[in-house]
């Protein structure tokens, strides 16, 4: 997989993103961000600082187009630095994430793993720092549940569709 | 020195990560405490010509509820001519018509973006109101597109009066309904019933007096409280909300210095 071919996807899905998913505003805790599948299907060539970098770029082009400075930045720096590990504690094969990360690399319960995981501690982090407080948690653990709920089916859908 | 180094390059991977988030969180910081930059948010031309170009075809599909509530304003427009006193002294007061392109109504922080910007005169601190009642304050100024914080913020504090006793209290929401929201700050021996009628109250320059807030669902006073707890039916559809109206008033900046000459 060739880096063209990342920013390719990424600047379509973010497309999908601004003009599809953020306009839903159903029921009122749903928003999903299906714009870190770009992140969680990076292959891992480069240095993690590098990684945490295009992570915190991403967010910030997000925060840009929701009005929230910082706060996608934030979720999507954690989001880089976890997966790193995460993979290294799910996958033993390592060789096998320097082409692509997905259903053929790592096995359908692997990446079931990988994505729940890793989508709802973004999620989550991006709704707890936009309350900034506790007396919402209700709401945001609803909207966590939820909004995760609905990016983790989009990007195994993907990752099913993807499969060859 | 050469240690410190050695443990530099060790955890320089977790000292990026810190790094990163530091940054991030100033942001977040600088982004809730002063006026965000008008290039970093939807008040850019490129984000907002991207919501307007989205509420120009959504635009179509509540035309007919759009033409009733111009109907509707309308004729509450004559009536308000015909009644009008001429002897009264003219207001310093300029309404400038704007789009709403691009709104939140189901986060904690909502916002909206106008197709009105400082070219047009539009001034951090003034009022946005409908034909329906108060909307919200213009937050940050770009020069074709300003960010509105509407009532249905939790950041917004709104100063307003009962029409019925000009009593004052301070409107605030809770993050829960777009509908409703909270009027704070009215003591317990002021009597309110539901079906009281909220203004504004004319106490800052953001909104000149009387402009219709809502109407009080109900108050709750519990045993020992100083103050209601006041849930109100805010006037305006944050929902169907298509076009507003931006308080221009003359006289705010001389109104603004005379307060900050008394810090």
């Amino acid at each position: 997989m060739d880096w063209s071919k990342q920013i390719g996807r990424y600047v379509l899905i973010m497309l999908l993103q601004v003009l599809v998913f953020n306009q839903l505003q159903l029921w009122g805790v749903c928003h999903p961000y299906i714009y870190v599948l770009c992140l969680l299907m990076m292959p891992i060539t480069l240095p993690l600082s590098v990684d945490m970098l295009i992570g915190a770029a991403a967010g910030f082009i997000m925060d840009i187009f929701c009005n929230s400075m910082g706060i996608h930045m934030a979720s999507c720096i954690l989001l880089m630095y976890a997966r790193r590990y995460l993979l290294g504690l799910i996958v033993n094969d390592r060789e096998r994430l320097n082409e692509q990360i997905g259903l053929h690399a790592l096995g359908l319960e692997a990446l079931l793993k990988y994505v729940v995981l890793l989508v709802v501690m973004h999620h989550l982090a991006v709704f707890s720092l936009a309350a900034w407080s506790l007396s919402h948690i209700g709401f945001v653990l609803l909207e966590t549940l939820v909004s995760s709920l609905i990016t983790i089916i989009f990007i195994i859908a993907y990752n099913a569709l993807n499969d060859k | 020195m050469q240690n410190l180094l050695k443990i530099l390059l060790r955890y320089s991977n977790f000292l990026v990560f810190i790094a990163l988030e530091v940054a991030a969180f100033l942001l977040i910081g600088l982004n809730n405490a002063a006026p965000r930059s008008s290039m970093l948010s939807t008040a850019n031309e490129v984000v907002a010509w991207q919501h307007e170009q989205i509420s120009e075809i959504s635009g179509y599909f509540s035309l007919r509820s759009q033409n009733e509530q111009l109907a509707a304003e309308n004729a509450a427009l004559r009536n308000a001519l015909c009644a009008a006193d001429s002897t009264q002294e003219s207001l310093p007061l300029q309404y400038t018509t704007a789009k709403v392109v691009q709104m939140t109504t189901d986060e904690l922080h909502n916002y909206l973006t106008i197709n009105r910007g400082s070219k047009d005169g539009i001034v951090r601190g003034q009022g946005v109101r409908n034909s329906e009642g108060a909307v919200g304050i213009v937050r940050t100024v770009g020069r074709n597109y300003s960010i509105v914080m509407p009532l249905i913020n939790t950041q917004t504090h709104l100063s307003c009066r009962f029409t019925k006793n000009d009593y004052i209290g301070t409107l605030q929401w809770d993050g829960k309904d777009s509908r409703f929201a909270q009027l704070a700050d009215v003591a317990a021996h002021m009597v309110v019933n539901p079906g009281d009628t909220i203004v504004t109250s004319g106490l800052s320059p953001v909104f000149p007096e009387g402009i219709p807030v809502g109407i009080v669902e109900n108050s709750v006073l519990k045993e020992g409280d100083s103050y209601h707890t006041i849930c109100v039916r805010l006037h305006t559809n944050f929902k169907r909300l298509k076009y507003v109206e931006v308080v221009q008033n003359r006289h705010q900046q001389e109104l603004e210095e005379l307060a900050n000459g008394l810090e």
